[in-house]
């Protein structure tokens, strides 16, 4: 979740007009207000809009959407001169990087805190927690181009952000509280990624800490902006989303030289879509004009191209315009989905019950019917309750989960029966005859199948009723079976008996054993029976 | 009125003959105690047939030595007529009863004393105290005085005397059943037909008797079964699957890529096994590369097979409507499951690891997200919400996508599930020529409202006490 900050005199300056207005409107564009202060509100945008992330870039779209500046923002961008190179050890590491230089800029605190949680959200959202893509922001006139772009060795030392000392970069993986978090996406390799300019000095240490030489404050004036990474639309969007904010602040952009390219561009993509499919996509007649108008209120360049054709350029910011359909999103945005029309589908069809589902409703009829009550147990259970107080040994093909949030949640259940023995166990206060039953999804080898099952507590609770009741559900949904006495060990000797069905064995009645019973912390004895309802005439086949 | 007991009624009888009588005399005729006539007189009284009055007697009894002087006269009236003329004082002395009647006597200003000499005064009489003696009176003075003395004693009886009401006589005068009752309606009164001149016990409808409870489905299952049959009814063909699902049918199909955060171990339950790819991975491989055919650029970046080899807990039920889609690719095609799906989410009271979601697809030739609104309109107005309303939002797997939104009474517009038209990148591969509208929402979240639960793990854990009581019909209104 990427919670923006959006300060109201700011945002009212940079979309000129009020806050009433823009704050009703905001959600229409995609977004949640979370809570609404003095001075500033608190708004979360969905993750495949990071450039909405800044007060900017959210002033920027509102002033489309409300017809106040529509149309492709435009941000030139002139060579500053600066160059960098990139080792060809790193194709392997990080080999990916991309720069811009900002001129101009004037912080205050606040304007500091602003751009730094823009880069925050941006390593989250397109850096991928900034092993993909990761910033750096520093002050220009602390260092000196060109600039080289490194794999050096891990011992290197220099004076990370916030400290005083020199630290080697293995030092700094190890002490400083960025080193640590982030680690794991270098740690591996056998050089470092570092960035340094014409006079060995240390910029930065990616993905992890800049130097403290670079650091920006108030006083800075011009930023380099630095950007590595792994994927190279990732990096620039990144460098893109960056720039095309400061610029909106007030900013000059130029471009970097880095081996023999200009970058950033800043310019836009572009794409010719066709109208129709729009126009079908969304549910509504639109025409050539009204849908470039819409496409401008989103702040894309649109002009009429041929009949059906509408010729698009996409902002460099806008990194989630994969396909034409993202477009035709907001242009149904620009429209309004309050005032699209809700239209029942043209085609008529008949609704059909899943076969299992259908046995499953008849078997909730028997045990209902039989005064059973029924609970919905979690499928995620342990070993312990599955089969240690069951006296059961494992069940083959049990599922274990790989990394369980608690010791409670460690495997996928295979059975029902000691589930409702828990039940039991969380209701001993309550009034007596309890019977209970379940029925539901349990999962062995991999395939999911359903079973049945229910049990009886009161101090009359015995074989008899476990027998007469399962035959009662038996017979309910036609499954014609056999009884021999059984060694389930959950279950007395003696008392006991296997549901068998053309030979094989799908069930199991009788009285739980009292050491089970003691093992669940039940004072009274238990009639209970369980199956599984692939036996079930009806049951779909494999 | 409420219907009389035959105690009642035949206390009632006995009434109408006595008019007015003592409860010990009732008893007698009907055989019982006074006690129990009280008691039956009282509940006609409650009705109006009957008035019960308690009548206080005041008794007086002699004390032990009060039935001595009863016999023999007080000390006092003893003494006088001891006293001739010209009694003397130490004469009088030797006397039994000096002792008391001596100081009575003066006290009364019966006798002078002067010197020795004891008179008595002109027609001095203790006849008056004599006769309060013998036939003590309450409103007596002298009565009082001698039960100060301790010669008299005070007693309170009480009896009740019951009396026919001109209400009950009027009930009475219309005749009474009077036979015997019978508590059990028995298979040989039913044969003999002696259940035609029988009286049977009446019961006393106000009082409860101990509670049972049926069997039933659980509340949650409830909501669940009115959601399938909304859905049944709508047209849709119910899906139902495998808990266990590869990563390729639970992500990489849905275009979600290989590095997104909602696939990292900390969200999704994995699992040790892996199951081999379906023909169809190169097209999806294609598509996350690259776009494949379509107008989308991919992901790019890499994607590797053994990403998606790797079997999940589904995190949704959208890999049954895909992997459903991906077998039936003629339209029209309109699905929907119901089922439990799993994220690696720490519990608490609104966060379960497992919880059941309801899905549908709709895929045909001409269908529009306009159609996905009306879809979800007509679905959540059968559900009970009456205003439903709809806002732009993100899902990986949908383009354009959106939020629904039902306003509920005395709470707000409430987001109630996510929908959206499948993106091309994720129909394409699998040979899906037409829009397919896809919709979820969560189960438990409707279950919350509609239950008034605080803590949804009690869905799952509950309490059969709170089983028991939820009736199965619930008032609803506005859908909750």
């Amino acid at each position: 979740m990427a919670i923006i900050t959006l300060p109201y005199k700011y945002l009212e300056r940079l979309t000129r007009t009020n806050r009433k207005t823009i704050l009703e409107k905001v959600p229409l564009i995609g977004s949640d207000i979370e809570r609404l202060e003095e001075d500033h509100a608190d708004v979360e945008f969905f993750p495949d809009r990071p450039d909405l992330f800044s007060p900017e870039g959210v002033a920027r779209a509102m002033r489309g959407y409300l017809g106040i500046e529509t149309g492709l923002p435009s941000y030139p961008v002139k060579p500053s001169g600066i160059s960098f190179t990139i080792d060809p050890k790193l194709a392997n590491i990080r080999p990916v990087l991309s720069a811009a230089v900002i001129r101009g800029v004037s912080f205050d605190d606040e304007s500091i805190q602003s751009i730094m949680s823009l880069q925050e959200s941006l390593h989250w959202a397109v850096g991928r927690g900034r092993s993909k893509v990761a910033i750096g922001i520093h002050d220009l006139d602390t260092v000196r181009p060109p600039f080289r772009y490194i794999a050096s060795p891990r011992t290197r030392a220099f004076v990370p952000l916030d400290y005083t000392e020199w630290m080697s970069m293995e030092e700094i993986l190890e002490k400083h509280p960025k080193g640590r978090d982030y680690a794991k996406i270098v740690k591996d390799f056998p050089l470092f990624p570092l960035i340094i300019d014409s006079h060995d000095h240390v910029l930065s240490f990616p993905p992890i800490i800049n130097g403290e030489r670079t650091r920006v404050t108030i006083d800075t004036k011009n930023i380099l902006l630095d950007t590595t990474g792994t994927d190279r639309r990732a990096v620039s969007v990144a460098v893109n989303i960056i720039c095309t904010a400061m610029a909106e602040a007030g900013a000059t952009i130029e471009s970097v030289e880095i081996e023999g390219a200009q970058t950033p561009t800043l310019a836009p993509a572009e794409r010719t879509v066709s109208v129709k499919e729009c126009s079908r996509l969304l549910g509504v007649d639109l025409t050539t004009s009204s849908m470039v108008e819409l496409l401008k209120r989103m702040r894309f360049g649109a002009e009429p191209a041929g009949a059906d054709r509408v010729k698009v350029k996409v902002p460099c910011y806008r990194a989630d315009i994969m396909h034409d359909w993202d477009l035709f999103e907001d242009v149904g945005i620009a429209y309004g989905y309050d005032k699209l029309e809700s239209l029942p589908p043209k085609t008529s069809t008949v609704g059909k019950p899943h076969p299992v589902q259908v046995v499953m409703v008849l078997a909730r009829e028997a045990f209902t019917g039989l005064g059973y009550l029924e609970v919905m147990p979690f499928t995620l259970t342990s070993e312990e309750i599955m089969y240690a107080r069951m006296q059961r040994p494992e069940t083959k093909g049990v599922l274990h989960v790989m990394h369980p949030i608690t010791i409670e949640n460690t495997v996928v259940r295979t059975e029902l029966l000691p589930l409702l023995l828990e039940f039991l166990t969380i209701n001993r206060h309550r009034e007596l005859p309890q019977r209970l039953f379940t029925i539901g999804d349990v999962v062995v080898d991999c395939r999911t199948h359903q079973q049945a099952a229910g049990v009886s507590t009161h101090p009359d609770a015995d074989f008899s009723e476990a027998y007469a009741s399962a035959d009662a559900v038996l017979h309910e949904l036609s499954v014609d079976y056999t009884v021999k006495e059984s060694a389930d060990p959950a279950f007395i000797d003696g008392r006991r008996g296997d549901i068998i069905v053309t030979g094989k064995r799908i069930g199991i009645f009788g009285e739980i054993h009292p050491a089970v019973l003691t093992a669940f912390e039940l004072e009274h004895p238990v009639a209970a029976f369980e199956f599984d309802l692939r036996a079930v005439p009806g049951y779909p086949g494999p | 009125m409420a219907e009389l007991t035959q105690n009642e009624r035949r206390l009632l009888a006995v009434l109408e003959k006595e008019k007015k009588a003592d409860a010990p005399h009732i008893a007698g005729l009907l055989g019982a105690t006074p006690e129990a006539v009280v008691q039956w007189a009282h509940l006609l009284g409650d009705k109006g047939l009957a008035a019960v009055e308690r009548i206080v007697v005041k008794e007086f009894t002699f004390t032990d030595e009060g039935k001595a002087y009863a016999q023999n006269g007080l000390p006092e009236t003893q003494l006088l007529r001891f006293i001739l003329p010209g009694t003397q004082l130490a004469d009088l002395q030797k006397h039994e009863a000096f002792r008391i009647g001596f100081g009575q006597l003066r006290k009364k200003k019966l006798i002078t004393v002067e010197g020795t000499q004891i008179t008595k005064v002109q027609g001095a009489s203790t006849d008056d105290d004599e006769s309060a003696l013998k036939k003590p009176t309450a409103s007596d003075p002298r009565t009082k005085d001698l039960i100060k003395r301790g010669i008299l004693q005070e007693c309170e009886t009480g009896r009740h005397v019951i009396a026919i009401t001109p209400k009950g006589l009027e009930l009475a005068k219309k005749g009474l059943d009077l036979r015997e009752e019978t508590g059990t309606l028995t298979r040989e009164m039913i044969l003999s037909g002696s259940w035609k001149t029988a009286s049977l016990r009446r019961y006393d409808v106000t009082k409860i008797p101990k509670k049972t409870c049926p069997g039933k489905i659980h509340p949650y299952q409830r909501i669940i079964q009115e959601m399938r049959e909304i859905l049944l009814d709508m047209g849709f063909e119910e899906l139902y699957g495998d808990i266990v699902q590869q990563s390729f049918w639970n992500f990489d199909a849905l275009f979600q890529p290989q590095d997104h955060p909602a696939r990292e171990m900390q969200d999704t339950f994995y699992l040790r096994e892996t199951m081999p790819l379906p023909p169809v991975w190169e097209k999806v491989k294609a598509m996350h590369l690259s776009g494949g055919e379509t107008s989308s650029t991919g992901w790019g970046g890499v994607w590797k097979e053994e990403k998606a080899e790797q079997c999940v807990l589904r995190t949704h039920t959208t890999s049954l409507s895909i992997q459903h889609l991906a077998r039936n690719r003629n339209p029209p095609v309109k699905a929907f499951a119901v089922g439990r799906v799993y994220r690696r989410e720490t519990i608490d009271t609104t966060h379960l690891a497992e919880f059941e979601q309801l899905e549908g697809i709709v895929m045909d030739e001409d269908v529009s997200f306009a159609n996905l609104l009306g879809i979800l309109r007509e679905f959540y107005n059968r559900m009970g919400f009456t205003s439903v309303r709809f806002k732009p939002s993100y899902y990986p797997y949908t383009e354009p996508s959106l939020d629904a939104e039902v306003y509920i009474d005395g709470i707000g517009w409430i987001e109630m599930g996510g929908a959206g038209v499948f993106r091309e990148e994720v129909t394409a591969p699998i040979g899906v020529d037409y829009p397919v509208l896809a919709w979820g929402l969560g189960v438990s979240r409707i279950a919350m409202l509609r239950l008034g639960l605080k803590d949804l793990r009690l869905l799952h854990k509950s309490d059969v006490a709170f089983l028991r009581e939820t009736p199965s019909l619930r008032k609803a209104k506005g859908g909750i």
